[in-house]
């Protein structure tokens, strides 16, 4: 509702203002967002306003709520409008590919955020993190610190929904990172939480109860920490690293939580996606479309690994971080 | 009627389907592994399972009626978003406690003005519900994640007489409904509106009353889900709630509860429909089973429960009067 109505207020300012310019026009980009139903999302949609507000960029903002059909609406609106560019978060892979083929046929660039779309001619960009790379480098700085402690590790893998893309890239980048390292690393529980906490904590404390030696956990998302953190406790493992009966944590995304773990010394690693890249590659991309460059189909986030031996130096590109920060600066 | 052996046999065996099949479930996972029967797991499961089971109860009162609401999810994350505003904001635990039983309450109420007497069709009018609550919650969170103070924690891990906090508020709530449904004229008129409306309302049942009162409940049992999930969680996420519905109706319906008024029990149905959705998850865990067969299994199983319960029907119906009182008495 705010964001509808600072929309509005905002749709409203720039006509007056573009009434008392008389110089060139404005850019504008329209930004549709399938849902802002996680902290991450927000994150994305705060960096790209901010990212356009830097470079003098007008924004039109919709956000699809979760279904296709009204992202569809928002995209033809965009169009109607004739904005110069627009930026959109999929709904999912097949249902952004007519929106792509309308903004083509209106000559507008379209540039996907985080999530890529399926097979098609319909020209776009997509900017998207390395799932499976990203998972796979925090996962093997897990392994590493298994290794130097000697002990061999018996791990849970707590994986989000398997109907989602980004959630099956993790998995096979936990997968192929522990492969690596089979002499010292067992797999004792796979847990499904369907991106939904009660059931990650019930699936921990049940993985706990079978095996109660686990000393390995990665979260395939950080919104599950609070999952574990409570599982833990009950069963009195939550230690601090260095001290006796310490589990090895590790997790994806760089969230809030993530970062306060990190700074309190439980949290080993974390994978980050680069929220601040993205947004600023999103943006590049949708101007030097315009502008008649040529932009390579795939821009991939590199992502990077956060843990405590590099806390200070990467906290600063970390969203988690920044918004812990601000939160406390309030 | 004359009947065979065999006949009475299968007619006992659907009659106590469900039953069955709980007892059955976890002898499976017995033999998929000697931990699954540990003492400690079954209090596990029992914890895990109460908050379904409470927001089951309240669900199937609704159901009685031959009403439903999908709003149970929202109401769970809404009344969450505000005691965790509260207790973030230094007031004391048990005034948060008490918003998030007062906040379900007074979302059933709407519920109930919505469906009693604007008369819009349940489903929609808690669709709509639905809805706002999630937007609602989304929009006071600002989509953040709450970290909730230590000592609500506290309240999820603490037991008296050995017996964990949600375990007391699950006997609690599921004794209550019971005897509420068994034992008062509330309970009584619950079954007949259920049964059939105009008949209750021409015997002198005021079913808007009647109506008001269920989503009431409904909202109650809601919200307390909900504490009982924080109170284990320490959090709430954007995503708290979502969904809850589908479980709370499954649990419900697993349990024997018609989705068409006028049939099931709380006791032992309701508690037994959860127990069964939670020791599935349970056993599947322990067993490290693959991640892609956790739906199959739970969906094959729900299939099963709801087929036997469906030809427990037929066969009932065929051999007996319709009746207004639940099985077991």
């Amino acid at each position: 509702m705010k964001r509808w109505v600072a929309a509005v207020l905002l749709s409203l300012g720039l006509l007056s203002g573009c009434n008392q310019n008389s110089g060139p026009k404005r850019i504008t980009i329209g930004v549709s967002f399938e849902t802002l139903q996680t902290e991450y999302w927000v994150a994305g949609f705060e960096a790209i306003k901010a990212e356009l507000k830097k470079r003098d960029i007008a924004v039109l903002e919709a956000i699809a709520d979760g279904d296709a059909n009204r992202q569809l609406e928002q995209v033809n609106n965009f169009i109607a409008r004739g904005v110069d560019g627009i930026i959109a978060v999929p709904k999912d892979a097949k249902t952004i590919i007519p929106m792509i083929k309308a903004a083509n046929a209106a000559d507008i660039p379209i540039v996907l955020y985080n999530r890529p779309a399926g097979k098609t001619d319909a020209k776009s960009v997509a900017v998207v993190a390395d799932n499976p790379g990203i998972t796979k480098a925090t996962v093997q700085y897990m392994c590493e610190q298994a290794k130097k402690s000697g002990k061999k590790h018996k791990a849970l893998l707590l994986m989000g929904d398997l109907g989602d893309i980004n959630a099956v890239g993790r998995r096979d980048g936990f997968e192929s990172a522990v492969k690596e390292y089979s002499d010292i690393i067992e797999v004792v529980a796979r847990v499904p939480t369907e991106w939904n906490q009660e059931k990650a904590l019930a699936g921990v404390t049940n993985a706990l109860q079978a095996h109660p030696d686990i000393n390995f956990i990665f979260t395939s998302s950080d919104f599950l920490f609070p999952s574990i953190v409570a599982a833990l406790k009950n069963a009195d493992r939550y230690k601090r690293i260095g001290e006796e009966g310490h589990v090895l944590l590790g997790g994806f995304d760089g969230d809030p939580t993530a970062y306060q773990m990190l700074k309190d010394g439980y949290l080993d690693a974390d994978g980050v996606q680069n929220v601040y890249f993205e947004s600023e590659a999103a943006v590049q991309a949708v101007l030097d479309l315009k502008a008649g460059k040529s932009v390579p189909e795939v821009i991939r986030d590199p992502g990077f690994v956060i843990h405590q031996g590099n806390l200070n130096e990467m906290s600063p590109q970390m969203w988690g971080a920044q918004v812990k920060n601000a939160q406390a600066g309030k | 009627m004359i009947e065979t052996g065999s006949g009475k046999l299968s007619r006992v065996s659907l009659r106590y389907s469900s039953t069955l099949i709980f007892l059955a479930v976890p002898a499976i996972f017995s033999l998929l592994s000697p931990r699954f029967l540990a003492v400690n797991n079954l209090v596990n499961i029992l914890i895990q399972s109460a908050s379904t089971a409470i927001v089951a109860t309240g669900m199937t009162f609704v159901l009685l009626t031959a009403g439903i609401d999908l709003s149970v999810g929202s109401v769970m994350f809404v009344s969450a978003v505000l005691a965790g505003k509260l207790a973030l904001n230094g007031q004391p635990l048990w005034l948060a406690t008490a918003a998030i039983l007062l906040v379900g309450m007074l979302y059933g109420a709407f519920n109930a003005i919505c469906v009693a007497r604007l008369r819009i069709i349940p489903f929609i009018a808690t669709l709509a519900t639905l809805y706002f609550g999630r937007g609602l919650g989304l929009w006071l969170t600002e989509t953040r994640a709450m970290n909730l103070p230590e000592s609500i924690l506290r309240i999820g891990s603490a037991s008296i007489a050995g017996i964990p906090f949600p375990v007391w508020t699950l006997a609690f709530v599921v004794g209550v409904a019971h005897l509420i449904l068994t034992r008062t004229s509330f309970g009584r008129q619950i079954y007949a509106m259920g049964n059939d409306a105009d008949a209750a309302r021409k015997a002198g049942v005021r079913t808007d009353r009647i109506k008001f009162a269920v989503y009431v409940i409904s909202g109650f049992c809601a919200a307390l889900g909900g504490l009982v999930s924080i109170a284990q969680l320490g959090a709430v996420s954007p995503t708290f709630g979502n969904q809850r519905e589908f479980a709370a109706i499954s649990a419900a319906v697993l349990g024997g509860v018609s989705l068409f008024g006028g049939r099931g029990a709380v006791l032992p149905g309701v508690l037994l429909g959860a127990l069964l959705i939670q020791t599935i998850e349970n056993g599947l865990v322990i067993a490290n089973a693959d991640p892609y067969i956790y739906p199959l299994v739970m969906s094959l199983i729900i299939f099963l429960a709801v087929m036997l319960d469906s030809l427990r029907n037929r066969m009932l119906r065929r051999s007996q009067p319709r009746i207004i009182r639940p099985f077991h008495e």
